[in-house]
């Protein structure tokens, strides 16, 4: 490529200065031929004419004494003139009274006519110039010479111009190449170098690379500096766009850094607090069973109410912890993504619920398949949570229907899990997913406030969004994504 | 052949004329012939007098000749030409002189200065008074001609003669030398014989 490029241009200059020297030159020796041609036969015009006044001159007496032997000495003396094919003298009356030749063989010559008030007059035909004087004496014509010129000359000048033309072509052609090779340093070279460069920018996106200047202060200099000023500008603000950007991802790294650090503490410190309220909560569980067990005779109803009292708020303290646990768990564990089915993992919650509960009515509708990329476990958790709330909060109706589905929105893909349940109203929709908040009573439905904290906490780890859209009596719908620009690619 | 042509507008000249014109060329040199054959050929004396008038133009006289505006040509004794002399001279000048002829009845009024001439012709009819008609002829400087035969030899300074059918002359240049006649050379060219010596005198 760089030598195809390299070669056009280099080529195109030399085409250039040959064609324009070139045609200068054949134009010139055209214009020194046509001037050559005109001068020659100027200068041959003017030679027959003096020539034929000479003879002329000289022939008076010859015509006038009728002497034709002494007009053919005169004419004679033509013999050493170049060009002369033939000469002659005619009689006032146009009779032939002397000739002579350089020609094998006679000759009737056809001498252009004169005019009364002519003394001389010529004729150019395509081998011969023929030209006619009047020979006058004291105002009387007493006879008329003509010369004829051979034009073979014009033909060898012509020839030798060729060839010169030829030789000069030649050498200037040499001289263009010469010329070119020349410019190619000053006009192609510079030329070749910019688009080089261009090309290794816009390859490379390198923008440190600078174009050789070419020294001159012409307008490939100025385009070459202004491009190279262009590179200089472009790596300046590179340099400082990396920088702000370094600068914030140091930013972010530390914030990142201070805010695990401080999340980490959190979570070590409620799972501690969680780990650690067991074992009371297990003796207070254990000793109130054993109490129960040994001493139930011993205690009047009363006793036993309180201690069964003491033993479910043990329960659910246990269960408390656990939800905690389960929720800095989802927090602090590793995550691991993979293509997953999320419609089987609904199934399969539902079935286990239905032979949990087989007295309820309840509808599952769930599509063949919602594939999903995120981490099976967490996802499992989510889901059981979602499905165990609808199934929780349908137990109130007699039949209930409850779905699974996944839906395209802005883009996104979107799963959802909705029921016909008891549903809630929407204006404490934003509190629902904090954990210990609850919208019902643990009278109405069992609940501990951990499970949406849970989910939120689950999506958010897959940089997912959760809402929820209820009204009372008529279900309610949570909505989930993840990884928000995942369905966009 | 351009003489016959020389009327011609050329200008006028239409393609097909101008084809005429080539054939013309063509066959002028026997048009030409034939025509100058069935033309009279000029007399004897009518050459002779074209000849008289025209050696004229190739001799030039001493600067203190009286003839300035004119320049006559006599003739002494029995005139052979007549009118034609006449005719031929009319109008004519050489180097702005007019032509005159005069008619001497004897050689004594060669030396008169009523009747100065430059060209004198001596007719046949003198030819037994040639030496002293010759020697009066050069103190005057006058060109003397005549038909007599061996006239140049006999001290003459051009004497006519017929050669293969043709009127030419001879010329004697020690008598043109002595009149002081300055002959040119283009004359001498043409002379068929030049004689150098003098008259003997």
């Amino acid at each position: 490529m760089r030598t195809s490029r390299k070669r056009s241009i280099s080529s195109k200059l030399t085409l250039m200065s040959v064609l324009v020297s070139g045609t200068a030159l054949l134009l010139a020796c055209a214009g020194f031929f046509a001037y050559d041609q005109i001068t020659f036969r100027q200068g041959l015009l003017r030679t027959l004419s003096a020539q034929a006044q000479i003879i002329g001159s000289n022939s008076v007496s010859a015509l006038i004494f009728n002497d034709p032997q002494s007009a053919f000495v005169t004419l004679a003396a033509l013999k050493g003139s170049p060009h002369i094919a033939s000469a002659g003298i005619l009689t006032a009356e146009g009779k032939r009274f002397a000739q002579f030749t350089t020609e094998a063989g006679g000759e009737i010559i056809n001498t252009p006519a004169l005019g009364d008030d002519e003394i001389e007059t010529y004729r150019f035909g395509s081998t011969h110039a023929i030209l006619v004087r009047k020979i006058v004496s004291d105002g009387k014509l007493v006879g008329f010479v003509y010369i004829r010129a051979d034009l073979k000359e014009i033909d060898v000048r012509l020839w030798r111009y060729a060839l010169i033309s030829a030789a000069v072509l030649l050498l200037s052609l040499m001289f263009a190449l010469l010329v070119s090779s020349r410019l190619r340093r000053s006009l192609a070279d510079p030329i070749i170098a910019l688009a080089e460069t261009a090309q290794t920018v816009s390859r490379d996106k390198n923008y440190k690379v600078r174009v050789p200047s070419s020294g001159t202060g012409d307008e490939l200099g100025t385009l070459i500096d202004s491009f190279n000023e262009m590179l200089r500008e472009i790596q300046q603000r590179d340099a400082e766009l990396q920088k702000a950007h370094d600068e914030l991802e140091h930013r972010v790294a530390e914030r990142t850094r201070d805010l695990v650090s401080a999340n980490r503490e959190l979570e070590a410190f409620s799972y501690s607090v969680s780990h650690d309220l067991r074992g009371p909560l297990d003796a207070l569980s254990g000793f109130s069973y054993v109490l129960l067990k040994n001493n139930a005779t011993r205690l009047d109803d009363n006793g036993r109410d309180a201690l069964t009292s003491i033993r479910a708020a043990a329960k659910r303290m246990s269960e408390l912890i656990d939800d905690l646990l389960n929720l800095s768990r989802v927090s602090t564990s590793t995550m691991h993504r993979e293509k997953i089915d999320l419609s089987i993992y609904a199934r399969s919650i539902m079935e286990e619920l239905c032979r949990d509960h087989p007295e309820r009515k309840v509808e599952f509708v769930a599509p063949a398949s919602a594939e999903a990329f995120g981490d099976d476990r967490l996802l499992r958790i989510a889901l059981d949570n979602l499905l165990r709330n609808a199934w929780k909060y349908t137990s109130h109706h007699d039949r209930a229907r409850i779905e699974f589905g996944q839906q395209i929105a802005n883009d996104r893909i979107v799963y959802f899990i909705a029921d016909d349940g008891s549903g809630f109203d929407q204006r404490g929709a934003a509190r629902l997913f904090q954990p210990f908040q609850r919208l019902h009573s643990s009278a109405e439905f069992p609940g501990h406030g951990i499970g949406l904290a849970t989910v939120r906490r689950i999506i958010q780890r897959h940089g997912g969004e959760i809402w929820v859209e209820a009204a009372v009596e008529k279900g309610a719908s949570f909505y989930f994504t993840l990884e928000s620009n995942r369905a966009r690619e | 052949m351009c003489p016959i042509l020389q009327n011609e507008k050329r200008g006028k000249c239409s393609a097909r004329a101008s084809r005429l014109l080539a054939l013309l060329f063509l066959l002028l040199p026997f048009i030409a012939t034939s025509a100058f054959a069935q033309q009279v050929h000029p007399t004897e004396s009518q050459v002779k007098a074209a000849y008289l008038y025209n050696f004229g133009k190739f001799v030039r006289w001493p600067t203190d000749h009286p003839n300035a505006d004119s320049m006559a040509i006599c003739i002494l004794g029995k005139d052979p030409f007549g009118e034609v002399l006449d005719s031929t001279v009319e109008g004519a000048s050489i180097d702005g002189r007019k032509i005159t002829v005069k008619r001497l009845v004897n050689a004594a009024d060669i030396s008169k200065d009523i009747a100065p001439c430059s060209i004198l012709f001596v007719s046949i009819s003198e030819e037994g008074r040639l030496a002293p008609l010759l020697a009066a002829a050069q103190r005057q400087g006058l060109l003397t001609v005549s038909d007599i035969p061996h006239f140049a030899e006999h001290g003459g300074i051009i004497g006519l003669v017929m050669q293969e059918n043709k009127i030419r002359f001879e010329v004697n240049r020690g008598a043109a030398e002595q009149s002081h006649v300055a002959l040119s050379s283009e004359l001498l060219k043409v002379a068929v014989r030049v004689i150098e010596k003098p008259p003997q005198s």
